[in-house]
């Protein structure tokens, strides 16, 4: 018999990430992709490279999260649209049903998640300040000349760790140059940096909540052992990084793909061969009122395929009625 | 020609437009509104106000941009405490002023002052200065004020309904949500019933199936009883009736969990809703507060919204999707 697999599709505003799980919901293919401002032409590559690694394979569902997760639905004929929360909940409790606490990280976006009893039951999200997000630290990183794979080890190295304000992204950068032209060692400022992160986090996102072991760590910012080493130092617990931490996201939406599809009997996904198709977006900014929406289009092949932004429905509602 | 008065459409226009529109009304003026909050009323808000008011205090003044070349009057009464021994935001105070020094070329602004907090005699002062401007009959006056006392109670009746203010305005029907899950969505009624400023989160709400009970869907003898409890009284008439409503829905077991909608920068919100929040929790509901500001980006709300709302489907029916 032939297999049969679930797509799942994570735009983050940093990384796009794509996997597939099987029938038995493991992960069989997985990768990781910049988005680099250009989702659409991120997915497509991406689905590509899974077809030439994958082969001609039966998709029986598909799923999309994240933040360009409503385009992402539209390219790839998604079953399910679920927002980053639920998707991550649903692939921390596939890997460990335990689960208490999810602390994820992402390019621009934090989150912390607590679970009792398998569902979640409270959830946190950083505000419009991302100081403490993955893109803060591949810009200090950059800054610093250290790649930011080999930040973390660089953080383990230190022995004096120096103070760093991370209330917010302007005062750490600041307080940053400030201790390395004291004279302090990259690896000590660098330690500082991620225990000011995590300070800052759970501040913000942990506070008032109780954090109970196991507690699950993803999302980018997890491959960064001094940030790891941060967290179970403030909290006195055990972090767990899952092995695929940076793609949580994605199969959570494949999880929630195959429950979609199944209860529907059947898959909308378009097919891999949506690397073929031609997709553009084509803006207009509607005069009808005051508020100058800007709507725009989402064309596949020179077709109107969706279309959105309009606050009163006029665009949006004529798509709906097409399909 | 009928004296045309201008009531913008924002702030307690939620509240009290009924009344205002009735009162009006009888003493012979045309009642003209402002456009619903749309963008260019939140731009020329932004643009004409003060940086550190807060966004409701900012659309103000955008619906009085909007309104002020098609009127004779312009109805913004200085409302300082509309309850005894309580006061409503330091702003409302002010607004009259705000507006006659940040607007230009403004017609007549009506600003009498309404100051329940010791007694009474302060709203008799105000409804008859109010008229004053319209007509020198004091009787007419009054019993036009009578019958827009009527008005206030037919439309907050209608809201007990489970109206919100808009449809209670517009002869809506109550929702047919009987059964299912339901949520407390609390707030300033500005920020919760204001389609462009809440991203349309009551549409959001119920277009997933899910009903939403306001605070202002709660009787008044209610949101009195529980307020009395509190260890200390709420001087803040809007903060009392969130504080209390928050409590009566969870204690009647109204909801499944509460959404409080806060505007950034709003100095009763930042401290009401530290207070609910600490409340609601520790009876173990599911809460989320969602900050609303003048960004356009819709994304932030709609994947907190979604998340939540998930969340408590998830606790009812303990499946996924």
């Amino acid at each position: 018999m032939k297999k049969s697999y679930y797509l799942g599709v994570d735009v983050g505003s940093v990384s796009t990430n794509i996997v597939l799980v099987d029938d038995n919901r493991e992960l069989v293919y997985r990768d990781y992709l910049r988005t680099m401002g250009q989702p659409i032409r991120v997915i497509q590559e991406g689905i590509r490279a899974l077809r030439s690694r994958m082969g001609d394979i039966d998709i029986k569902g598909a799923g999309a999260t994240g933040s360009g997760r409503n385009l992402a639905g539209i390219i790839i004929g998604a079953d399910i649209v679920k927002n980053e929360i639920t998707a991550h909940a649903v692939a921390a409790l596939h890997i460990n049903p335990e689960v208490k606490t999810i602390l994820e990280i992402g390019g621009q976006d934090s989150k912390i998640i607590i679970l009792r009893d398998g569902i979640v039951s409270d959830f946190a999200m950083n505000t419009v300040c991302a100081a403490g997000t993955g893109s803060f630290l591949d810009r200090q990183a950059s800054r610093l000349g250290i790649p930011i794979e080999e930040f973390g080890a660089l953080a383990l190295k230190s022995t004096a760790e120096v103070r760093i304000a991370g209330r917010c992204a302007v005062f750490a950068e600041s307080d940053m140059i400030h201790k390395q032209q004291l004279g302090h060692k990259t690896e000590d400022i660098i330690l500082g940096l991620c225990s000011a992160l995590v300070r800052n986090y759970l501040n913000n996102l942990g506070k008032g909540k109780e954090i109970l072991e196991p507690v699950i760590f993803q999302g980018g910012v997890a491959a960064n052992c001094g940030i790891v080493k941060a967290f179970e130092k403030e909290l006195g617990l055990e972090v767990n990084v899952p092995p695929h931490h940076d793609v949580m996201g994605a199969i959570g939406a494949a999880l929630l793909s195959a429950d979609a599809a199944e209860r529907k009997g059947y898959t909308s996904f378009t097919g891999l061969d949506i690397v073929e198709c031609e997709f553009s977006v084509r803006p207009l900014d509607c005069k009808g009122c005051a508020n100058l929406c800007e709507v725009i289009e989402i064309m596949k092949n020179g077709e109107a395929v969706a279309c959105w932004g309009d606050r009163c429905g006029r665009w949006s509602n004529r798509m709906t009625k097409l399909a | 020609m009928k004296p045309r008065v201008g009531i913008p459409r924002a702030l307690l226009y939620y509240n009290y437009y009924p009344m205002w529109k009735e009162f009006f009304e009888r003493l012979g003026a045309e009642i003209v509104l402002s456009e619903l909050t749309n963008k260019k009323i939140l731009d020329d808000g932004v643009n004409c106000s003060v940086d550190d008011a807060c966004l409701p205090i900012k659309l103000f003044h955008g619906h009085v941009i909007d309104l002020k070349d098609r009127v004779d009057f312009l109805f913004i009464p200085r409302l300082i405490s509309v309850q005894r021994s309580e006061y409503i935001c330091p702003k409302f105070c002010g607004l009259p002023d705000m507006v006659v020094s940040l607007v230009n070329d403004l017609p007549t602004v009506i600003d009498v002052t309404v100051n329940m907090r010791n007694n009474n005699s302060s709203l008799r002062k105000a409804v008859l200065d109010a008229g004053r401007y319209i007509t020198g009959d004091v009787v007419r006056i009054y019993s036009a004020y009578k019958s827009s006392l009527q008005k206030l109670h037919e439309f907050q009746r209608k809201m007990e309904e489970g109206l919100t203010p808009l449809e209670a305005m517009h002869g809506g029907k109550p929702s047919s949500f009987k059964e299912g899950i339901k949520i407390g969505l609390i707030g300033h009624p500005y920020n919760i019933y204001d389609n462009y400023a809440s991203m349309d989160i009551i549409r959001k709400i119920r277009g997933r199936g899910i009903g939403i009970i306001t605070q202002d869907m709660i009787r008044e003898s209610e949101i009195d009883r529980i307020a009395k409890t509190f260890p200390k009284a709420m001087f803040w008439s809007f903060g009392k009736k969130i504080m209390a409503a928050s409590e009566y829905l969870i204690d009647e077991k109204k909801v499944e969990g509460i959404i409080y909608m806060v505007a950034f920068g709003c100095g009763l919100d930042a401290l009401v809703g530290d207070l609910v929040e600490r409340r609601v929790r520790k009876k173990g509901v599911p809460f989320c507060l969602i900050t609303i500001d003048e960004h356009t980006g819709e994304a932030g709300i709609d994947t907190r919204v979604e998340a939540f709302l998930d969340m408590l489907e998830w606790r009812n029916a303990s499946k996924c999707w």
